[in-house]
């Protein structure tokens, strides 16, 4: 019987796929079964009476059909092992480090001073820029104080051989932000300003200020404390206790030192605060109408705040450093903690 | 300046709060107080120079006393009795040669005099505000001084030529030995006290040795005088003689008080010099003594400056306190007169009114309050982005900031062959290392490298800082300037300089290099010139093996102001290729120093137009020839090339590569 023989052929080829051992023997099952000249192809159903032929062919078929789908059960498993077997040897060692550099770190100071920038940006203030050499004009005459005030004794001054000077302070950009944007006018300058004093711990020949400035038809004492309240809240991330007092700086007036609660005692009195629950922080005022004036701005019909803010100060409260010295020291050691 | 809490409660009887409390107090309205020192019976407050700048008359304590009486709604004592001075004729000339320099000159002469130490209660006091008691007479004119802020001098009237006191410039070559036993070589800028011979004192700063009072003194001339703030600052600083009475001075003194002075003096002189007798009347010379003009002053302005409501009658009993005249001269509107001692300087505009009124209602009386102003997009600061985007490239490729001083020595100068003519010298350095200020950043960044590789193996650091070049007549230039560092103590250099170049291409997109001549400290095979749209940049190299020890360290350094104006460019959307391109391999043989780019620069330029790109893929060196191969891909933006296209272009490379 031609359906027997079948059967016995499906039976040989289902054993031989069953027992190949990799894909080559498998492929070699397949054309010895399968392919042109394989066993299958030896039943030549032609000979056959149709009614035999009918059975025979579907017997045929089935076969054919059943021993295809073997080989590709057994292909697939063949797939699966040859993976497996690739990645098992593709184990990696995840514990390794990862090799290229890691990001470097802003200067504290850069820090410190991009977050303050973004705030007053945010509160609609300019940032300008200004020349650490400065005339003498712009450092100290147009912020009244003229040649042989006692306040310049308050700021040591580096004088240079061309007669100008390092800017003692950021103050000199109100001046030129006022001459050339006029008001009403929302300015920050932030850069860097000198001293000439000796170093230590706490003292810098070097340091950053930033200075702000509000002119505008009605300014008060009230609006610049919202300023400043509104300020050191964002960069203390927490609600700032302040305090205004007399303070004198000849470009204001009146002039104020802004005190701001002691964070590290909250106020209740430590050695940062030396016991008096405040530390000193700020220098501010409502701008002297001369200082306006000589600016070209009209101080019966304009008024203004001025401020300006300790950045390296800052930094050091921020993060804990107590030596300023650091800040210029070029010490990695110190400036990738950042 | 310190303050004496015993004698403040002299002058205000009654005064009731502790020291700690009146220092608070003061603190909050009138001048920082640095702390409280205990003093025998008395304590002392330490109040903040810097805070008086402005206050001629807090250096005396009758003026802080007159702040504490009003803080404290307490009644203040004058120590002054005016009928102490005597009538009648003066027994010597004043002749002041100019009122501006000298708005006043007061004296008395007393004989009969006694020199000897003060009594207890008098050395005690000066002690304790932190003068040297010295004898009674001296000590009498201090005292006037910390009391009334009107610095006094004794002369011994034996050893003065002739009966006229002169106030004048000095003369060219004249010379004074002062109290302190060193002599001064005079300049008519400096303006002196003289009798018929020569300079007796250095007005407002110095009283003369010769003159000074001896043991054996008995007749003494006593000067209270008044002198132009500028022209004693002015001696003071040249002379680099800073005193209690020039401190004093070049705050503005009242001309009013020199006579306040002389009369407290004689009720006190009496008292340490028992015996002693005013000689005549009093001396007493002044130019024209101006009243101020009262300033207008309008309680709403107030208001509105402050921001807090106020009551007219309070601002008047506040700037009573504070002894101004108040007139009211219309309702809510007051002319007020600046009391003499406030008139010199302090208090000319009403804004200076504003700040009495402030303080003494207390600035914490405030609410703060937002501003009603027109929301406006502040005007953008391009170059301040173009840094903040530097910087944070530099980081994000392993940079770490620093920051250095603005300052370099001759020597650093010198070491990186700066030309000393283009830098700005400082003209009083007090430390070395600051006698130019920088026109270059690399001579710190060379230290930067030094100073970190004692600690670490390999490290990246850069800065933005400012190249100050000296201009003729002008302010200097400031150029801002970007320098990139790396160094390794292991290793052949390579790495640094190819991750700097990376870093160069990720700031400036298609920058290119090319071979510099070296400087002299600079690695002589490894320094190039970076330039970028046509522009020259800057320099990436290696340093010099001199300079660097141990290990090798590598520079870029870049002028940030050429790199921000090209990269200021509009970006615009280009369309995305819709056709495949096409690829082959090109292998070029060529001399080891042929240079790469100039090769790559040859192949791409061959390929024309539908080179879509050309990309390195390796180099091999063998002895002095090398083999550089590229991956060039071509493709056209309406169709996909053919294979002879192809060909063609790849025939046309083929051509170009040099034998």
């Amino acid at each position: 019987m031609v359906e027997d023989q079948i059967q016995q052929l499906q039976a040989a080829a289902l054993a031989r796929i069953e027992e190949a051992r990799d894909r080559d023997a498998l492929e070699q099952v397949r054309v010895d079964v399968l392919g042109r000249k394989g066993s299958l192809a030896q039943f030549d159903l032609g000979k056959l009476p149709s009614e035999e032929r009918k059975i025979a062919g579907k017997a045929l078929n089935a076969a054919k059909q059943v021993l295809a789908s073997a080989f590709e059960t057994k292909d697939q498993t063949f797939a699966a092992e040859a993976l497996n077997s690739r990645l098992k040897q593709e184990w990696l060692d995840l514990t390794l480090p990862a090799p290229g550099p890691r990001p470097g770190s802003l200067h504290p100071v850069t820090i410190i001073q991009n977050e303050i920038e973004d705030l007053f940006t945010s509160l609609g203030f300019a940032v300008l820029d200004g020349p650490e050499v400065e005339t003498e004009y712009h450092n100290f005459d147009a912020l009244n104080i003229p040649p042989e005030h006692p306040a310049r004794d308050m700021q040591d001054t580096f004088w240079l051989s061309n007669g100008h000077l390092l800017r003692t302070h950021t103050s000199p950009v109100q001046v030129r932000g006022m001459e050339r944007l006029g008001p009403p006018l929302r300015m920050i300058a932030p850069g860097r300003v000198f001293r000439n004093e000796e170093v230590d711990a706490s003292h810098e020949h070097t340091f950053y200020q930033l200075e702000g400035m509000m002119v505008d038809r009605k300014v008060s004492v009230a609006h610049l404390i919202y300023f400043m309240k509104t300020l050191l809240s964002a960069i203390f991330h927490r609600e700032a206790v302040v305090r205004l007092r007399p303070g004198y700086f000849p470009f204001v007036e009146p002039g104020f030192e802004l005190d701001i609660g002691c964070l590290i005692c909250a106020g209740v009195g430590c050695p940062v605060c030396k016991q008096s629950g405040w530390v000193e922080l700020l220098p501010c005022g409502l701008v002297h109408p001369n200082v306006l004036r000589m600016s070209g701005i009209d101080p019966d019909e304009w008024g203004g705040f001025a401020f300006g803010l300790g950045l390296t100060r800052l930094a050091m409260m921020r993060y804990g450093i107590d030596d300023i010295r650091l800040f210029a020291s070029g010490d990695l050691r110190f400036l990738r903690q950042f | 300046m310190r303050f004496s809490y015993n004698w403040i409660r002299e002058l205000v009887p009654g005064l009731d709060a502790e020291p700690a409390e009146l220092m608070r107090l003061i603190t909050m309205k009138t001048a920082e107080c640095e702390g409280l020192e205990r003093v025998g019976a008395d304590t002392v407050i330490e109040v903040d120079n810097k805070s008086l700048t402005h206050r001629p008359d807090l250096w005396g304590h009758y003026g802080m006393a007159r702040e504490a009486a009003a803080i404290m709604h307490g009644k203040l004592r004058d120590p002054v009795k005016l009928d102490l001075l005597p009538k009648g004729k003066a027994p010597v000339e004043i002749a002041i040669e100019d009122f501006a320099l000298c708005p006043r000159y007061s004296a008395l002469v007393f004989e009969n005099v006694t020199v000897r130490p003060s009594p207890m209660w008098l050395q005690d006091r000066l002690k304790s505000i932190g003068l040297n008691a010295i004898n009674n007479i001296v000590d009498v004119t201090n005292y006037v001084m910390s009391e009334l802020a009107q610095p006094m001098h004794a002369f011994d009237a034996a050893k003065l030529h002739g009966p006229t006191i002169f106030v004048r410039g000095a003369r060219a070559g004249e010379q004074i030995v002062a109290l302190n036993e060193e002599s001064y070589n005079l300049s008519p800028a400096n303006l002196v006290i003289a009798d018929a011979e020569a300079p007796i004192a250095l007005a407002g700063v110095i009283g003369g040795l010769h003159s000074a009072i001896g043991s054996d003194t008995k007749r003494i001339v006593l000067e209270s005088a008044n002198f132009q703030a500028a022209s004693v600052r002015k001696t003071s600083v040249a002379l680099k003689l800073r005193t209690d009475a020039s401190m004093r001075f070049e705050k503005s003194q009242d001309p009013l008080s020199t006579v306040r002075g002389l009369a407290r003096a004689v009720e006190l002189l009496a008292e340490v010099s028992p015996g002693i007798r005013l000689v005549g009347g009093l001396a007493d010379s002044h130019g024209e003594l101006k009243t101020p003009a009262p300033i207008e002053l309008s309680v709403d302005w107030l208001k509105a400056k402050l921001g807090r409501e106020l009551d007219a009658r309070e601002v008047r009993s506040i700037l009573e306190s504070l002894e101004f005249g108040v007139r009211e001269s219309a309702p809510g509107r007051f002319l007020v007169t600046v009391p003499s001692w406030r008139a010199t300087k302090d208090i000319s505009i009403k804004d200076d009114l504003l700040e009495e009124v402030g303080r003494m209602v207390g600035y914490e009386s405030i609410t703060p309050q937002a501003p009603l102003i027109e929301s406006v997009v502040p005007p953008e600061d391009a170059s301040r982005k173009y840094l903040r985007r530097v910087r944070n490239m530099a980081t994000a490729q392993g940079f770490t900031e620093v920051y250095n001083y603005s300052f370099v020595t001759e020597e650093m100068a010198r070491a990186f062959h700066m030309n000393l003519e283009e830098h700005v010298g400082v003209a009083n350095p007090i430390a070395s290392g600051q006698t130019l200020l920088r026109a270059s950043l690399l001579p710190a960044i060379l230290k930067n490298i030094l100073d970190n590789s004692r600690h670490l193996g390999t490290f990246r650091l850069f800065e933005i800082g400012r190249e100050i070049h000296a201009r003729d007549g002008a302010l200097p230039e400031e150029v801002p300037h970007f320098a990139a560092a790396m160094y390794a103590r292991e290793g052949d250099g390579r790495e640094s300089l190819f991750e700097l170049k990376r870093l160069a291409e990720c700031l400036m997109d298609g920058c290119q290099l090319r071979p510099a001549t070296a400087r002299a400290f600079e690695h002589p095979e490894r320094a190039a010139i970076i330039a970028w749209r046509s522009e020259e940049i800057g320099r990436l190299f290696e340093l010099h093996p001199s300079l660097v020890s141990k290990g090798r360290a590598s520079i870029l350094d870049l002028d940030l102001g050429r790199m921000e104006k090209l990269d200021q460019r509009e970006r615009r959307y280009e369309a995305i290729r819709r056709f495949p391109v096409s690829s082959f391999d090109i292998t070029v043989e060529a001399p080891l120093r042929a240079l790469a780019g100039d090769i790559e620069q040859k192949l791409a330029g061959a390929a024309g137009s539908d080179l879509v790109e050309i990309k390195f893929l390796g180099e091999y060196v063998r002895g002095e020839r090398k083999s550089v191969s590229y991956r060039l891909s071509v493709g056209a933006w309406d169709r996909t090339l053919t294979s002879e296209e192809v060909g063609v272009i790849h025939d046309r490379v083929m051509a170009a590569v040099p034998d």
